[in-house]
């Protein structure tokens, strides 16, 4: 029997390729290639441009945390360059596909460079004396000029040049060939042709990213006219390796613009002309350009004309406030008519309808930002046809169901990112997280079988401690920055003068690739034995560094970061000389410390192959499944008595319109009858220990019933409860007043007797939400919510009144601005706003329960009309019981009680904790699809660390200095880990021998907090990397001045 | 008379110009991860202090205190994870029990105003740069420490 089954398990994965090819080379594509290879998969990376990075690597910040975009994407796209199971292919294009689901035959065409990327160094020498022929950047979003030999931008990967055939004098008239002449490495090849390459792979995953539609605006938007610029060149021109270096200049006369107005929905949300959907980023990026701008220059006045303020994510909605409370960006609720030039001043003049005063106006700017609709990439409709896949009415990819984004309809062949639809990047990098599992669940039996070890071709340098130490320093300028509130030439001259500092550069950007390389040759150049790098902060980026200097030979800790943006240029913005000061004693420090760090070594732990999941609800039920589906015994513990969460709450589901117990069932009877799962109902965890790969979880059910279970990973699937409004609009008393989740209640009943006495129902939206105090955000669902419930009532009983009280409605996202459209006939659409809230009072009459009082916004104007039913849409929130479970897990809550993930952009499922992950509403309110795919991306990031049977720990952990050691065993005591034990040891003196307690520390389960080192009465600990004399000798160097 | 004049006056300068020099821990999961959201969101703080990362403020030995006073530093920032959140479960419990011990010590060496303790959360980036703006403001108030 057994045998059988290993056969056909044979059989089945003969035809299974353990690889998979993503097409595209953004973050969505470059998050999804790093989970599958860590997943135990082989990626073939396709990316059409010269270099992977994408829209991402344009952008100049990001919302709402303004980090630096490139800055945080860089080291992921290092990532992949050095990542040895990764297959980058760039500036080459699918062009064929065959075959099925776990099998594909794929043909790609490789465009010549003409250069070879093999022996090119990216030194640059070729372009600086290219001819003068001058293109139009295509990364600058063509507004900067580049010769025909050129690199798309500093930090590109592959860090390789290319020749644009199209220019270059020797590929169209036959004379030049100075590069060839120039280049050292000759790696200048003129004979390349274009080479077709065949593949197979199991898998394939499209993220071709999106467009910006700009030439093809209807007239009125006025983006012909020079000063009337695109939002993504409006990035370019922020950027510091823009094409003004940084400086907010305006084409026409290169002059900074003092007015500055940015135009929201230019061209989308509009059913005649333009693009029907909400492009669902622009309100978010708008907010972040005005404030970088305002950054740039306090002086300049930004202006945002908006429609509706679609601002639904995490400390979104407080961030367009920000950007008008504290830096003064004016945002208009208008409509505009028309944008036209002076032509003499090249200003532009803003024809546009108030909708606060209901007058036409006319506004002079000097600079106009247009944000303009994302549509799909253009090559969506070849690729589609070629994959063998469908389009959608927008060209965005089809996806399989409305609930199974991630699925094309095609076996094999999955979606991420923004070609299925519009999403920020959070969405876009748990989407990736999504896919990569999803093509981990069909190959699962093939893992491992075409992965390369990566390989460190230098062996490590012996450090011998009484060496010299010789260490190398790079600081960095962060494009400005650094650079700009740091003098950082005189910091490099001061650093250079310190005692053991063999060398020290500056460079613009240390994470790029080429400065890798650059820390490299530094270390064989000048025999380093220490590396610093003084640049942002290690939290992000140590890792990258450690790994380049591993790469050198150089154990990665005798590495040492100095954090000189986030905690010294940025938050002395106006003390350069200070600043200045400060970076120099950090970086001074740095050395005392370097001086004293020794090399560590990391040792194995194992990984218990089995997950806990808390929460059974719609995220936590996907991402069970997901786990156990791929051979993981997989633990879902429930609080309540019934799987299904708030799903078990609702009557029909947004946007299908299915009944949510209809849809649930299948869900839950697969959990149910699922072998690798073990549900425990009715429960709560007690109690956590352990770490990663090794957690020891006490599940307590009702009863008293105690489990006890050892789990790799935790995921958190926790959800959230609609706010109970106690004190607002009579809830308590009135039984007419109810909330969105007591109506569902009472549509789940079948029996609509309750609508017989209902003449009218009113809906209040952002009840108690998006409030200056209390309550900030904007709890995302709620509208969507409301208006299927106008539809599903007004089906039930077509002759009832429905009126929506609205201030913005969040109507982001494919499909849903139509889905908008058709609901406007339903009901009728009242806007407040947050100075004016509508009043309910009780009536006497009898007819009607509730007469409502409202100031609408649009019309200026009072209106009162009577209702018999008042529905509130009361925000989500994060419940009480978070907080037992956030101190259980050791992750944090953010301001508002929902979970703070690792990093809001690139960690979105991810806790700063090793091994623990989060998905669906306990990260954030959001609707049923996209807390499906963000079940999926956590099971992926999950499956990472389970299907690995071993991982390195950290070389941080504490060591015992035996002879030092009293064995008093207060050590012992301190431990939180219980890694510390007291061992006898036999000491033999001259003649006799005594038995002595020794303290002894588990190096693997260590986690190097250094508590017992301070516990210790005899010094006998030492910390790694964080030692006693280190400390020591940093508070010297700082104050020996 | 003149010449005291005169040194008075640079007195008087010297004491406006008076820059303190702090000594910041940091735990790496917590305050260190504040200071770098006090950066990300651009809240500006005196450029006064130096920051010293740590695994944990249970690492945080009293003597780097004293050592500290001792070379002339004019305040000592110790910050680490509020009660019960710490990243390794109960470091700073034992950091509270130290530095409440130390406390008196530095009660007796008339240091105390030159100390403190805070508990700073990964998502207090403006907790922390308000606690190094008032606690610059608090040293520069008692001005230089002298040799003790």
């Amino acid at each position: 029997m057994s045998k059988s089954k290993n056969s056909s398990q044979k059989s089945q994965t003969d035809d299974l390729i353990g690889a998979a090819l993503v097409i595209g080379g953004g973050i969505a594509g470059i998050q999804a290639s790093l989970d599958l290879t860590e997943m135990g998969f082989k990626v073939f990376l396709v990316e059409k441009t010269p270099s992977i990075g994408g829209r991402m690597a344009q952008l100049d910040k990001t919302f709402p945390t303004n980090d630096c975009s490139l800055c945080i994407l860089a080291p992921k796209m290092v990532e992949v360059f050095r990542n040895p199971n990764i297959k980058l292919m760039t500036y080459s294009e699918v062009i064929e596909v065959s075959g099925h689901a776990g099998h594909f035959f794929i043909k790609i065409l490789k465009k010549p460079r003409y250069v070879d990327e093999d022996k090119c160094k990216g030194c640059g020498d070729c372009a600086s004396k290219c001819p003068k022929i001058e293109a139009p950047n295509i990364f600058d979003m063509n507004l900067g000029r580049r010769k025909s030999i050129y690199i798309p931008f500093p930090q590109a990967v592959p860090p390789v040049y290319l020749i644009d055939s199209d220019m270059c004098l020797f590929l169209n008239k036959g004379v030049c060939r100075v590069c060839e002449r120039i280049c050292e490495a000759q790696a200048i090849n003129f004979e390349q042709k274009p080479e077709e390459v065949q593949i197979e792979v199991g898998a394939i995953i499209v993220a071709i990213g999106f467009d910006m539609l700009a030439s093809k605006l209807p007239d009125n938007w006025g983006y012909k006219y020079e000063n009337v610029i695109t939002s993504l060149e409006y990035e370019r021109i922020l950027c510091a390796s823009g094409p003004f270096e940084g400086h907010v200049l305006r084409l026409s006369d290169e002059k900074e613009p003092h007015k500055i107005a940015f135009i929201q929905c230019a061209g989308s949300r509009d059913f005649h002309i333009g693009i029907p959907y909400c492009s669902s980023v622009c309100c978010m990026y708008t907010a972040k350009e005005a404030i970088i701008t305002k950054e740039h220059s306090n002086s300049s006045e930004c202006y945002i004309f908006r429609h509706d303020l679609r601002a639904y994510g995490k400390n979104f909605y407080e961030y367009t406030q920000r950007a008008q409370d504290e830096y003064g960006v004016k945002y208009f609720n208008s409509k505009i008519s028309k944008i036209v030039e002076d032509p003499k001043t090249k200003d532009l003049i803003i024809k546009y309808e108030d909708l606060d005063d209901g007058k036409f106006h006319d506004l002079r700017a000097n600079l106009v930002v247009l944000a303009t609709p994302l549509v799909p990439s253009e090559d969506s409709e070849k690729v589609a046809k070629i994959l063998g896949i469908n389009v959608d009415k927008y060209k965005f990819f089809k996806e399989k169901t409305l609930y199974d984004k991630l699925s094309s309809e095609q076996e094999g062949i999955f979606l991420c990112g923004f070609c299925q639809g519009p999403l920020d990047i959070p969405e876009t990098v748990a989407d990736a997280s999504g896919v990569a599992n999803k093509v981990s669940t069909l190959l699962y039996l093939v893992r491992n079988t075409l992965l390369k070890e990566k390989v460190v071709s230098v062996p490590e340098k012996k450090i011998n401690l009484e060496d010299e130490p010789c260490i190398g320093v790079m600081i960095c300028h962060c494009g400005i920055n650094i650079g700009k509130y740091v003098d950082v030439p005189q910091v490099l001259e001061y650093i250079k003068t310190l005692p053991n500092v063999t060398v020290a550069v500056d460079n613009l950007y240390s994470c790029s690739s080429d400065s890798q390389t650059r820390i490299k040759e530094l270390i064989a150049e000048y025999d380093l034995n220490r590396f610093i790098v003084a640049s942002c902060t290690p939290r992000t980026h140590e890792k990258l560094f450690q790994e380049t200097c591993e790469e050198a030979g150089l154990n990665k800790y005798l590495f040492e970061m100095v954090n000189i943006r986030d905690q010294c240029s940025w938050v002395h913005m106006e003390q350069k000389v200070d600043g200045t000061k400060k970076a120099k004693d950090l970086i001074e420090m740095a050395v005392a410390k370097s001086r004293l760090l020794k090399p560590q070594k990391e040792s194995k732990l194992s990984i218990t192959p089995e997950a806990l999941i808390i929460g059974g609800g719609i995220s936590g039920l996907i991402a069970t499944l997901n786990i156990a589906k791929q051979g993981f015994t997989t633990h879902l513990v429930e609080k309540e008595s019934k799987l299904g969460g708030n799903l078990n709450n609702l009557y029909q589901i947004f946007p299908g319109y299915q009944k949510a117990s209809e849809f649930l069932e299948p869900f839950v009877n697969k959990v149910k009858s699922h072998s690798n799962i073990n549900i425990y109902l009715n429960s709560n965890i007690t109690e956590i220990r352990g770490y990663i790969g090794n957690y020891d979880v006490i599940i307590t059910t009702k009863g008293n019933k105690v489990n006890n279970i050892k789990v790799g990973i935790i995921i958190v699937a926790t959800g959230a409860n609609e706010l109970i409004p106690e004190t607002i609009y009579n809830y308590k008393k009135e039984k007419n007043v109810i909330t969105q989740l007591e109506l569902e209640q009472k549509l789940r009943k079948e029996n609509i007797e309750w609508l017989d006495n209902i003449k009218s129902i009113t809906f209040i939206l952002c009840v108690n939400s998006r409030q200056k105090e209390g309550i900030t955000y904007c709890s995302n669902i709620c509208c969507t919510n409301a208006l299927k419930n106008i539809n599903i009532l007004k089906k039930l009983k077509p002759d009832l009144a429905l009126i929506l009280i609205y201030r913005d409605l969040q109507m982001s996202k494919k499909g849903n601005e139509e889905f908008y459209r058709d609901s406007r006939k339903n009901a009728l659409f009242l806007r407040y706003s947050l100075d004016k809230l509508p009043i309910i009072s009780k009536t006497k009459n009898g007819k009607f329960n509730y007469k409502i009082t409202l100031f609408e916004h649009n019309l200026k104007g009072e209106v009162e009309f009577y209702g018999d039913l008042i529905i509130l849409a009361t925000p989500m929130i994060a419940p009480e019981n978070f907080k037992e479970l956030s101190k259980m897990l050791k992750v944090p809550q953010d301001q508002s009680g929902f979970f703070l993930e690792a990093h809001v952009k690139l960690r979105p499922i991810d806790f700063a904790t090793d091994g623990v992950f989060l998905c669906g509403c306990a990260h954030w309110p959001k609707n049923i699809q996209e807390s499906i795919a963000q079940a999926n991306g956590a099971a992926g990031r999950a499956i990472r660390i389970l299907s690995a049977k071993e991982m390195k720990t950290s070389g941080l952990v504490a060591e015992v200095i035996e002879d030092y050691c009293i064995g008093c065993g207060k050590c012992a005591d301190v431990c939180p880990y219980n890694a510390i034990e007291l061992i006898e040891v036999e000491k033999t003196f001259e003649d006799y021998t005594l038995c002595l307690k020794k303290s002894n520390i588990n190096s693997a389960l260590c986690k190097g907090c250094g508590t017992c080192g301070v516990q210790c009465p005899n010094s006998a600990i030492f910390i790694s990397h964080f030692s006693f004399k280190q400390i020591n000798a940093m508070i010297k160097a700082y104050l020996k001045n | 008379m003149k010449i005291v004049e005169k040194s008075d006056k640079k007195q008087v300068k010297k004491d406006r110009e008076f820059k303190p020099n702090i000594v910041c821990f940091c735990c790496n999961w917590c305050s260190y991860a504040g200071a770098d959201l006090a950066g990300v969101s651009r809240f500006q703080y005196p450029a006064s202090i130096r920051i010293i990362r740590v695994m944990c403020s249970g690492r945080v030995e009293p003597a780097f205190i004293l050592k500290s006073f001792k070379d002339n530093v004019d305040g000592v920032l110790v910050t680490g994870c509020h009660i019960g959140d710490c990243h390794y479960i109960s470091g700073n419990e034992f950091t509270k029990d130290r530095f409440e011990r130390l406390m008196k010590i530095l009660k007796y060496l008339g240091l105390k105003d030159r100390f403190r303790l805070e508990w700073i959360s990964a998502s207090e980036g403006k907790k922390f740069a308000e606690l190094v703006t008032t606690f610059t403001n608090q040293i520069k108030k008692l001005g230089p420490l002298n040799n003790i």
